[in-house]
């Protein structure tokens, strides 16, 4: 049982009948995204085959520098991404998140490759660079959340900003519970997966793991590491950049830089 | 009386505008001086008080406090003496004691000891607003309450100057004649320096106001 059930061309040509029932939905219902499925199809096989040929050798070439150069472009990426959901243009935050992703991306997936799985090399790419596109992907997503969130908080409470700034409040002060309720809101999608682990889900990589025929019980120790570590990376990340981007939302006179209208 | 606040050669332009919204602004403010300035809509009164505590950046020119440009002051130290009153108010999601006393959590007035319910019910009376208790929901009161409430609020950090922002154009014509009242005792018998802006033509009744119309990007004195 410990076998991998290997997948042949034809086999994953099979799969394109799940894409041909919603091509059909889509057709008899108007739903207009015929198009929209054949690209994702078509970008699914490309990316995916990409990827696999470009990690295949990068795993037998073993090299540290690719594989660090490999994890920049992600957290690179991972910004850009933040950058295109998070529509703000009065304050420029792109930089510090990224320094903040990058940082807090590379000492969670360092802490866990060389203490908690305790591999040597502790880049080893077969383990560095998947570990790393988890703690990236998740936090991305809670990062993008928290600074919407701030964002919009700020503007709508503007007034009420203003006036504790008029008392004498100083920008943290005046903006407290806005820091507050935007790392929670980015923190609770991975507080929520830990709540639901194991009774509403099976995560996708314990579910790969245990297909790729690795033991469940292996495969939920791998599991749990990784559910802890996306929530350290994700308050790390959330906090650090809400930290630095509610700073930035303030002038060198503690002014509000943030108007109600403007994006 | 020494002179308490100093604009000089103020220059300040919003973004992409065609015209600046001052230029070569001048002001000075005496001590327990009450100044009204005037002006239509959309001139900058607004803008002028908010440069004054800092709540917007301007480009040219120097305001002096004390004799000290108000950059050298912490901004809560300024906004702490400074104190600038919004023409709509906002109250937090509470009751009128605790929108009174939050101002007392921030560091900056750790120094200034809470005065007690009582002076507070006292002070209520003043600003007539008798019939409201201390534990009303703010939010539920009206604007002109509401206004009331938080001009007792700058009060009681005894601030050196009180900026007024138009106190009066969101109310009916009987809470805008208390607060003038208000206004007025607080420049006579506690010698409050004000700067009040407005577009309304009324006036106090009980003393004479420095008034200036805010035309052209400047300041003229009537």
């Amino acid at each position: 049982m410990n076998q991998i059930v290997e997948i042949s061309l034809w086999q994953l040509f099979l799969g394109l009948f799940f894409i041909l029932i919603a091509q059909i939905a889509s057709f008899v219902h108007h739903l207009g995204l015929n198009r929209d499925i054949t690209v994702g199809t078509v970008r699914t096989f490309a990316q995916l085959f990409l990827m696999g040929y470009a990690l295949t050798f990068i795993f037998q070439l073993e090299n540290l520098w690719l594989t660090l150069g490999i994890f920049v472009i992600m957290a690179v990426s991972a910004s850009f991404i933040v950058r295109g959901r998070v529509k703000e243009k009065q304050v420029s935050y792109m930089l510090p998140t990224f320094v903040t992703m990058f940082i807090s991306y590379f000492v969670t997936a360092l802490f866990v490759t060389s203490l908690v799985i305790g591999i040597a090399p502790w880049w080893e790419p077969r383990y560095f660079l998947p570990i790393g596109g988890m703690v990236i992907g998740n936090s991305m997503s809670a990062l993008a959340i928290a600074l919407e969130r701030l964002f919009r908080e700020m503007r709508q409470q503007k007034g009420l900003i203003e006036t504790r700034l008029c008392l004498g409040a100083n920008y943290k002060e005046a903006s407290s519970e806005m820091f507050k309720n935007a790392v929670t809101a980015g923190m609770i999608p991975s507080i929520n997966a830990m709540m639901g682990v194991g009774l509403v889900f099976i995560p996708g990589m314990m579910s790969g793991q245990i297909l790729a025929g690795a033991d469940p019980l292996q495969a939920i120790r791998y599991q749990i590491i990784i559910m802890l570590m996306l929530v350290g990376s994700t308050a790390m990340t959330s906090i650090i950049s809400i930290l630095i981007v509610r700073k930035r939302c303030f002038g060198r006179g503690e002014e509000l830089l943030l108007s109600i209208s403007d994006k | 009386m020494p002179v308490l606040l100093e604009i000089e050669s103020l220059g300040f332009s919003y973004e992409n505008a065609y015209s600046p919204v001052f230029s070569e602004l001048n002001l000075s403010v005496e001590q327990g001086e009450f100044v009204v300035v005037k002006g239509a809509s959309g001139t900058g009164k607004s803008t002028l008080l908010r440069l004054v505590c800092r709540l917007q950046a301007y480009e040219e020119g120097r305001i002096l406090f004390k004799q000290r440009r108000i950059e050298s002051y912490k901004p809560a130290e300024l906004r702490r003496s400074i104190i600038y009153v919004a023409q709509i108010p906002s109250m937090i999601d509470t009751n009128v004691k605790e929108n009174l006393l939050f101002p007392f959590s921030f560091a900056v007035n750790g120094s200034k000891v809470e005065p007690r319910d009582a002076r507070l019910t006292e002070m209520l009376e003043q600003f007539y607003l008798q019939d409201i208790s201390l534990l009303h929901q703010a939010r539920n009161l009206s604007v002109g309450q509401q206004q009331r409430i938080a001009l007792m609020r700058a009060l009681l950090l005894d601030p050196e100057i009180l900026l007024l922002d138009e106190p009066t154009s969101a109310l009916d014509a009987k809470s805008a004649s208390m607060v003038f009242s208000i206004v007025e005792h607080l420049n006579v018998k506690q010698g409050k320096t004000i700067i009040m802006v407005t577009h309304s033509s009324r006036k106090p009744s009980t003393i004479s106001p420095v008034e200036y119309l805010l035309e052209d990007s400047k300041l003229r004195k009537l």
